[in-house]
């Protein structure tokens, strides 16, 4: 199979995140929606990398998901506070500041 | 044709280094640096030396000044080619091909301006004593105007632009603070505002003016920038000056940026008189007359001051004749005869040493007429309107004798000091063109009514005081400084001429240029005083009566009758009078609708598009999130239309 | 091929600093878990000021090298920008070490876990507790600034980007007083900073898809080699660009700004507003000239408008805020618009520029918070403007160093602002970008009119009559005004040593 099509699906769920981050309202979804745009990251480096026939993208892919597990703590942590203050993980929620 | 065109003299600036600073030379630096420790005394130790605050304020300016009177003595022992000084305090800045110094330059020209500074300011600073005596801030107050001595010295004694511009920038903080230093009153607020709006407006003018000539010439000293003026293109020169002129028009409040100087009288009196009329609004004429170099080589730019002193001359006088607070009229001569100034300076070697004599003769002149009119305010209740005085000579015989030296010194009676700078500016005017020449004549003319109509309003008539006005003289903390100025007014010119030899003192460093005229001087000397005394014959005939309590448009008993009579007799003042009268009005209008509604408009609809904008900022995540895809979307497209064929 | 794992060649003194801040942070945590409560924060303040000065002072010792190793380059601009935020760090960590001014303990809660308002939190509170995770966590970030700007490929860029912001997002939702503000911030800022890193990731994978690497040298070799245009590039420099851009600052990336410096702890404000603008202007600066210096034809327009329109939107809304670290806030954006004018500028000049206006700008920005931190109502900071109104009165030194500051920001002569935008625009007026010079001294006059506001505030109008107090700070926040202060004034009066610095060290090894 054609390994550019797999930047084309990479560049697809890159959107898909991407819509995801501004229509959902659930904070974790929003959060997932996030991975899954660093993933559709990884996707694209892992293809390219059998494309470049070079071993850095397979790096970095990894280096990526290990970041991403931490941004996982950080975030879920910070979601889950704000879940306990408001008993609620909407993110449209905390909206005291603004102007 | 009264000019011939012919040259008769002529002399070049001398562009010779600057001599290393010896002796008593090497403390240029002490002239600025005691003003600045006061007001850093003064404004960091809060309540403590609350009573001594002030005597601190006087004893570090007048020590300059005494230091100055020094500098001037050990610098006309010296001869002509041997009196500038140049003095290197520490690098400031050294980046690559740019290098600037903090370093003073002494020279002719602003060894004048030290000492008007400096000696105007010791007076300004006695009288406030008085002045400000009930002001719980005096403390603040005696801060602010060190400051302001401190940075409009080193405006005049910096050697290069950049410097230069520290020194303008903390000239036009200093004024911010005291025009709003009652802030309490919404219209100080206000005014200081206006003040802060315009002159940003000409500080552009500046900065891109320096920036340009770094680009240029990679300096900014003005040692280098005249030497290599030559070299530049005709087009950069003219851009350097008109910029220098926005600059300029700002500070001294010439057209269009006149606006702000009206409004600028809500700060203390003392304020006016030093800032306001005396010193920093001449800044601008420095400037110009500093950066000789540049004009001399740009007849665009030249003319282009002519026209803006031209203008702001007769519209200055015009209002000065229509306003009835004693402050804001002669707020409008400070308008007017700095018109004066700049006309002259843009009439290039012809005018620089006169546009500087004039500035000498009105700062003495204008801080005497506005510390009188202070004095008056505050035998008054603090009132400013004129319609409100009246028959106030006997009352206070010492502030009507200082004012009527001022008045007499700005119409130009001679011998009194107006009368040998403003005729040399007139004569200068006509020998470059008639028309410049006769605008001249004119505004002398209107300047007789405007400063007649003022006097007569105040001193003379009858009493139309305010019911619990109780008018006396001043306490001698004010009166001793206005009898020092009033003997100013009379003598400086004659001194200056006779005594001091303004002309050949300056012209090492402007350059002069005299032309033939057709007709004697003294010839146009007395053309220009009868139109004086044309005009303050026509003031002296509407106002020799009564003056209505109210201005003549509004209706009343007593305005009614008061209207009556004065236009019944003053029918064949239709013709002439009338017009100047609604122009006036409509000046005025102009100033407040126009020009008001321009700087409220501007900081109206730069508040209001942030209004706007800041509702964008809806606090939403998810808002902030599209903001940033569409962000993302448009650098994309923006960066694949120029990177995709 | 053998199967010999050859060891990296790495220059262990030249990476020195970073591994000493990053083994202390780690360190910091192994404290956290075994050391008893009470000597706690003792321990952790002598380990972060311990391992900051040494970082610093083995930096010093290493001004001399120019050297690329692995992923690494510690050249000229790293040395000064890993100098500056290390400097900025010591001087926030003292900010943040204060204990005086808040009658219940330090800027941060007892326990972030603990609910807002509940017993819990009452309890703890009054039992002194204190959260000295701060430390180790700030400790964190900064070695992820310092990589930041030494970071010579993208995924090492990428890693350091991570470095920072995590610790980052958490400290931001830590703050004692008003924590439903604080948590928001958090929150947003993580949302959107996760989101932005994504972008720069997925840019990441297309220029590594276009060139084959990852080494910005490499990119560079690869553009310079093949001059055809494919999406691929565009696309993937415009994304990192906006990565970094969001990390900057810039509009339209900049709207998190105002709401996490709103409501972040203010100690944490100015470390994040003069720190992390150091460390993302230096890795910009690094991939701009480094990778994308020979197509800075292409991606200029672009620039010049971002920056156009950060300087005027920053300046423009701060004049509506009322609230005075919001107000900051959008200076902040406006001035990260001036900076970018001289990243714009891609010349020696506008890199020593850029320095120099990062040293201003940090500590007016940390010498500004510290005031703010120090102007107190009914416990928590009183930050609308109306509550400034006479503080010229009550504590006129204090007002006037916060003056010294507004003057500073809005770039009035003898300040340090003035020399950074000075030399600012006088790199992008070598670089022939006079309209963005016009723009800028525009938008500067508009700033002026907000900064001045502030001293007018302060000194000519009348305090209320319930107004705020002037707490008294301990040393540590006296030293931060004393150095700030300092600063401001002797970039401002005497330059010249820090300007011939940057001037030294402008150039990037590659």
């Amino acid at each position: 199979m054609n390994p550019e099509n797999y930047i084309i699906l990479s560049g697809l769920l890159f959107t898909i995140g991407a819509l995801g981050v501004m229509i959902r309202r659930n904070a974790i979804v929003v959060f997932m929606s996030i991975e899954l745009m660093l993933n559709a990251a990884n996707l694209a480096f892992v293809s390219f990398a059998r494309i470049n026939g070079t071993l850095d993208g397979q790096v970095v892919a990894f280096f990526v998901m290990i970041v991403a597990a931490a941004e996982v703590v950080v975030g879920l942590a910070i979601i889950v506070t704000i879940f306990r203050t408001r008993r609620s993980a909407s993110i449209d929620e905390p909206n005291l500041l603004k102007y | 044709m009264i000019g011939t065109g012919a040259v008769v003299a002529q002399t070049a600036p001398l562009l010779a280094p600057l001599n290393a600073a010896t002796g008593i030379f090497q403390y240029i630096w002490v002239l600025i640096a005691l003003p600045l420790a006061g007001a850093i005394i003064l404004l960091t130790t809060g309540s403590l030396l609350k009573r001594w605050g002030h005597i601190i304020g006087v004893a570090t300016v007048g020590v300059s000044a005494i230091l100055g009177i020094i500098m001037l003595l050990e610098m006309m022992g010296r001869s002509a080619d041997d009196r500038a000084f140049g003095q290197t305090a520490f690098t400031w800045v050294f980046a690559g091909q740019f290098d600037v110094d903090v370093a003073f330059q002494l020279d002719q020209l602003s060894m004048v301006f030290v000492l008007l500074i400096t000696i105007v300011g010791t007076l300004i600073h006695i009288y406030s004593i008085g002045y400000m005596a009930h002001d719980p801030d005096r403390k603040r107050f005696f801060g602010f105007l060190n400051l302001f001595i401190a940075a409009m010295l080193l405006l005049v004694l910096a050697d290069n632009y950049l410097l230069l511009y520290v020194g303008w920038e903390g000239v036009g903080l200093a004024s911010y603070l005291l025009i709003g230093f009652w802030q309490y009153k919404n219209s100080a607020a206000a005014a200081a505002k206006k003040a802060f709006v315009i002159n940003r407006v000409g500080d552009v003018g500046l900065s891109l003016a320096i920036m340009l000539m770094f680009v240029t010439f990679g300096s900014v000293t003005f040692s280098s920038v005249f030497a290599n003026a030559g070299e530049a293109s005709d087009s950069t020169l003219t851009w350097i000056g008109l910029l220098l002129l926005l600059a300029a028009a700002g500070k001294s409040a010439q057209f269009p940026l006149q606006a702000w100087l009206l409004d600028a009288m809500e700060g203390p009196t003392p304020v006016s008189a030093l800032i306001h009329a005396a010193t920093m609004v001449t800044a601008g004429v420095y400037l110009i007359v500093r950066s000789n170099a540049i004009y001399d080589r740009t007849v665009f730019a030249a003319t282009a001051v002519v026209v803006v002193g031209v203008i702001t001359m007769i519209i200055g006088a015009i209002i000065g004749s229509a306003k009835d607070d004693i402050k804001k009229a002669l707020a409008g001569s400070t308008m007017s005869q700095i018109g004066y100034m700049v006309l002259a300076a843009g009439l290039g070697p012809i005018g620089y040493v006169f546009a500087i004599f004039h500035l000498l003769t009105h700062g003495v002149f204008k801080a005497n007429l506005f510390l009188s009119a202070g004095s008056v305010m505050h035998g008054m209740n603090n009132g400013v309107n004129m319609r409100r005085f009246g028959a106030l000579r006997a009352a206070m015989i010492i502030t009507f004798g200082a004012f009527t030296a001022g008045y007499l010194a700005i119409i130009g009676i001679p011998p009194f000091s107006g009368f040998y700078s403003k005729d040399k500016i007139i004569h200068a005017a006509f020998e470059q063109s008639n028309i410049v020449g006769i605008a001249g004549v004119l505004a002398a003319g209107i300047t007789g009514f405007y400063m007649t109509r003022m006097i007569v309003m105040t001193f003379f008539g009858k009493a139309r005081w305010e019911d619990d006005a109780h008018p006396h003289e001043s306490p001698p903390v004010m009166t001793i400084p206005l009898i020092i100025l009033g003997f100013g007014s009379a003598f400086t010119g004659m001194a200056l001429v006779y005594w001091g030899d303004i002309e050949t003192w300056l012209t090492p460093v402007t350059g002069l240029e005299e032309r033939e005229l057709a007709i004697p001087t003294v010839v146009l000397e007395m053309l220009t005083l009868a139109t004086v005394l044309v005009g303050v014959g026509v003031a002296i005939w509407i106002y020799r009566r009564s003056v209505p309590i109210e201005p003549p448009q509004k209706v009343s008993v007593l305005t009614v009758a008061a209207r009556q009579n004065m236009f019944d007799d003053a029918i064949n003042d239709v013709v002439a009078v009338r017009p100047t009268w609604y122009t006036a009005r409509f000046l005025v209008w102009f100033d407040n609708r126009a020009v008001d509604g321009f700087v409220n408009g501007l900081a109206a609809a730069v508040g209001g598009v942030s209004g706007r904008l800041r509702r964008i900022q809806t606090g939403f995540t998810r808002t902030y999130a599209l903001v940033m895809v569409i962000g993302v979307l448009a650098v994309l497209t923006a960066l694949g239309l120029v990177m995709l064929p | 091929m053998d199967d010999v794992l050859i060891a990296p060649d790495i220059d262990y003194l030249a990476v020195a600093p970073m591994i000493i801040v990053g083994v202390t942070a780690v360190v910091g945590v192994l404290v956290e878990a075994f050391a008893p409560r009470r000597p706690r924060r003792g321990i952790q303040l002598v380990l972060t000021f311990g391992a900051l000065i040494a970082a610093f002072v083995v930096l010093i010792s290493q001004a001399g090298t120019r050297v690329i190793t692995g992923s690494l380059a510690i050249d000229g601009p790293s040395l000064v920008l890993q100098g500056l935020i290390l400097l900025i760090a010591i001087v926030s960590a003292m900010l943040m070490a204060e204990r005086r001014v808040d009658p219940a303990g330090d800027a941060f809660s007892p326990r972030a876990s603990a609910l807002p308002g509940s017993e819990e939190e009452r309890v703890l509170s009054t039992r002194g507790f204190m959260q000295t995770e701060v430390w180790p966590l700030m400790l964190f970030a900064v070695v992820g600034m310092m990589l930041f700007t030494a970071a010579n490929d993208l995924l090492v860029m990428f890693i350091a980007l991570e470095i920072m912001s995590l610790p980052l997002y958490l400290l931001a939702g830590m703050s004692r007083r008003r924590r439903l503000l604080s948590q928001e911030a958090a929150l947003k800022y993580f949302i959107l900073g996760a989101f932005s890193s994504a972008f720069f990731i997925f840019g990441a994978a297309m220029l590594y898809g276009f060139s084959g690497t990852i080494s910005l040298p490499g990119i560079a070799d690869a553009l310079s080699a093949n001059p055809g245009q494919t999406p691929l590039i565009f696309i993937g420099f415009g994304l990192v660009v906006i990565g970094l851009l969001f990390k900057v600052g810039a509009v339209p990336f900049h709207q998190w700004v105002p709401d996490v410096y709103q409501g972040s702890p203010s100690a944490v404000t100015a470390f994040m507003a003069a720190a992390v603008k150091v460390a993302a202007f230096g890795a910009l600066l690094r991939f701009l000239y480094v990778a994308f210096g020979g197509a800075r034809w292409d991606w200029q327009p672009a620039l010049w408008i971002i920056a156009i329109a950060t300087m005027l939107v920053g300046s423009i809304l701060a004049i509506t805020q009322t609230d005075i670290k919001r107000m900051l806030a959008y200076s902040s954006i406006a001035q990260a618009g001036f900076i970018l004018v001289g990243v714009i500028a891609v010349n020696p000049e506008g890199v020593a520029a850029v320095m120099f206006y990062l040293a201003a700008y940090g500590f007016a920005t940390l010498g500004a918070f510290a005031v703010i931190s120090l102007v107190r109502q009914d416990g928590g900071e009183a930050t609308h403007l109306s509550n400034w109104a006479g503080l010229g009165k009550r504590s006129p030194v204090l007002a006037l160093s916060m003056s010294l500051f507004m003057l500073s920001f809005a770039g009035i002569p003898l300040t340090s602002g003035f020399i950074g935008k000075f030399t600012v625009f006088e790199a992008a007026i070598l670089a022939d970008a006079v309209p963005l010079v016009i723009v800028g001294v525009i938008a500067s006059i508009i700033a002026a009119f907000f900064y001045v506001r502030v001293i007018v505030l302060m000194f000519f109008t009348e305090p209320a009559e319930v107004g705020p107090t002037v707490v008294l700070p301990s040393v540590f926040t006296t030293l931060v005004l004393a150095i700030s202060v300092a600063v401001t004034v002797i970039l401002g009066v005497f330059p010249q040593p820090v300007l011939d610095l940057v001037e030294q060290a402008n150039v990037f090894l590659r």
